[in-house]
């Protein structure tokens, strides 16, 4: 009993951090699901993308620029990098998770060059955070409402476009693209821009996080997409992704829920190496189940071989 | 209106299964009219439609819709003046989208898409009234995905978005060859209906003889890249389906020897 009360206890305190934190990787997911889901062009890019946002950012921090200004940088340094993926896949042929890693790989070094060295410390700069007098230790409430009410605009900025009629043909270029360039609408123009909108979306969240952790750091990429594809995968398990709106909103729903995972299975004293393999694990299951259930149908041919 | 002047088109080109597709091919279509274009496999028609909607680049020669030479234009411009019904259900549609966000996509096939909201009442209430000309019921399915309807669904769905907007050239590539015989007659009838009443130039490709009597104003039979036969007018009313499968059979005695 007092194991279970101990781990509540330590889950429970660190919950409002757990949150805002999983506030701020929201959009990491988000810059995940657009391209895979509303594209049909799985991509690495985030990868890059996020210590991109996050170099930038120190930097510009470093330098004395506000911090709004930081994250708007960041933003556009994101969406030329996600540009720059979907031109090399579609200029060249070259497969998106090919063309995603290319980028990643290349992004490692230009994050080196902005900022430098390895890591640099901001602490004690401005942020965005400040603008809510809320903060006190152990409850971090600037940051889940500054976080949460960006995660808030973003969604009902992303749900209405996607009604719209550029929005409804953006959507065409994953479904369908042959469809869509019959129907008149540029797969080219489409594809770079929606690529590029969602590497921006995990570059701002690479600098919200700097601003949030007082350090930007060139590894702090570092299997932020496989937490994030496992962020997504819950929340559609969750809230679904039968409609635009139940689309958006997994990507959301799905980093709150997750990181409070997490965080449970620390507090539960699993130790953190362990994470990635865990993690790994489940985004794993959570691809396989539909083949599982799948294969109990008639004629499992090549599996019963292999057995 | 499409006027095609000597296009040519090699695959492989210096290899060792070098193909002519289009050997020089030349044809023009009037404002109006409506061709029949058939040939055995291989004889170059998807290679023309393709040519003509741009999915196809070509060597040389040149494409002409409503005079303006559109021969270099990518297929999402060409879009504005012509729409394509494909073979396949499944390329015409897209699938994870509804019913009615299919329609609005092939609605601003020749507009500029806006920030305005897509779908609103006054465009819903006409897919319904489009649709409801199919006697499918899909005017009752507006929201449902275009996966879960079947193949003639799909198609008809199809049809209704090419001859929506009325554009300039409608390009038919063998689009009943894959629904069964009731399902192909019911999309058949709502093609030749929609052409007539649109007055739709239209070019339909097909292997089936009895529409290629039935149906259209002139017959076109390619054969290894160029127009072997054309058959209109007084001729095109007389002709016959034996008629027209003569002119295969001399292609396939000429094979038969040289093989």
């Amino acid at each position: 009993m007092g194991f279970i009360q101990d781990v509540l206890t330590s889950f429970v305190a660190i919950m409002p951090v757990t949150l805002a934190q999983s506030l701020i990787l929201a959009f990491v997911v988000l810059g995940i699901m657009i391209p895979f889901r509303m594209l049909n062009f799985p991509d690495l890019t985030s990868e890059g993308a996020f210590p991109l946002g996050g170099c930038v950012c120190g930097v510009l921090l470093a330098a004395g620029v506000s911090p709004l200004t930081c994250i708007v940088v960041a933003f556009a340094a994101g969406f030329a990098a996600g540009c720059c993926t979907a031109f090399i896949h579609l200029r060249f042929r070259i497969h998106t998770l090919l063309a995603g890693i290319l980028m990643m790989t290349m992004l490692y070094s230009i994050n080196l060059r902005i900022m430098g060295k390895s890591n640099l410390s901001v602490f004690g700069s401005p942020t965005v955070f400040d603008w809510v007098p809320l903060a006190r230790p152990g409850f971090p409430a600037s940051k889940i409402v500054v976080a949460g009410l960006l995660a808030l605009v973003v969604f009902a900025a992303l749900y209405m476009f996607f009604r719209t009629e550029k929005g409804t043909a953006v959507r065409a270029v994953g479904a369908n693209p042959d469809m869509a360039e019959a129907q008149g609408i540029n797969v080219w123009a489409a594809t770079i821009g929606g690529v590029g909108l969602a590497s921006a979306f995990s570059a701002s969240s690479g600098a919200l996080m700097v601003q949030s952790q007082g350090f930007a750091d060139v590894n702090m990429g570092l299997g932020i997409l496989i937490n994030g594809l496992a962020a997504l995968m819950i929340g559609e398990a969750v809230v679904g992704k039968q409609t635009v709106w139940r689309q958006l909103l997994a990507p959301f729903a799905g980093a709150i829920i997750y990181y409070q995972l997490v965080s449970f299975c620390l507090a539960a004293g699993m130790p953190p190496p362990d994470l990635k393999l865990a993690t790994g694990l489940f985004v794993l299951a959570m691809l396989a189940l539909p083949s599982l259930k799948r294969s109990r149908g008639p004629a499992p041919a090549r599996e019963a071989i292999r057995e | 209106m499409l006027d095609i002047r000597s296009a040519r088109k090699v695959f492989y080109k210096g290899q060792a299964d070098e193909k002519v597709a289009l050997d020089g091919l030349s044809l023009s279509l009037a404002t109006g009219e409506f061709g029949i274009v058939i040939g055995s496999n291989g004889a170059g028609k998807s290679s023309m439609l393709n040519a003509i909607s741009g999915a196809l680049v070509l060597d040389s020669g040149k494409i002409l819709i409503n005079g303006a030479d559109v021969t270099a234009m990518p297929v999402h411009k060409r879009a504005t003046r012509l729409a394509r019904v494909f073979q396949d259900p499944m390329r015409g549609t897209a699938a994870s989208m509804t019913v009615a966000e299919n329609m609005l996509l092939a609605d601003l096939r020749s507009q500029k898409r806006t920030l305005r909201q897509g779908l609103n009442a006054t465009r819903l209430a006409s897919y319904r009234e489009r649709l409801s000309i199919l006697g499918l019921g899909l005017e009752n399915r507006l929201d449902t995905r275009v996966d879960l309807l079947s193949g003639g669904q799909r198609q008809s769905l199809s049809l209704i978005m090419a001859v929506g907007g009325s554009p300039d050239l409608l390009l038919l590539d063998e689009h009943t060859a894959a629904l069964d015989p009731r399902t192909a007659e019911i999309v058949m009838q709502a093609t030749v209906r929609a052409v007539n009443a649109l007055k739709l130039t239209t070019l339909m490709v097909t292997h089936n003889m009895q529409h290629a009597v039935d149906y259209g104003s002139r017959v076109i039979m390619l054969d290894a890249g160029r127009v072997l036969l054309e058959v209109t007018g007084e001729e095109k009313a007389r002709v016959t389906v034996i008629d027209l499968i003569g002119h295969f059979s001399v292609k396939t005695d000429r094979m038969l020897l040289a093989s």
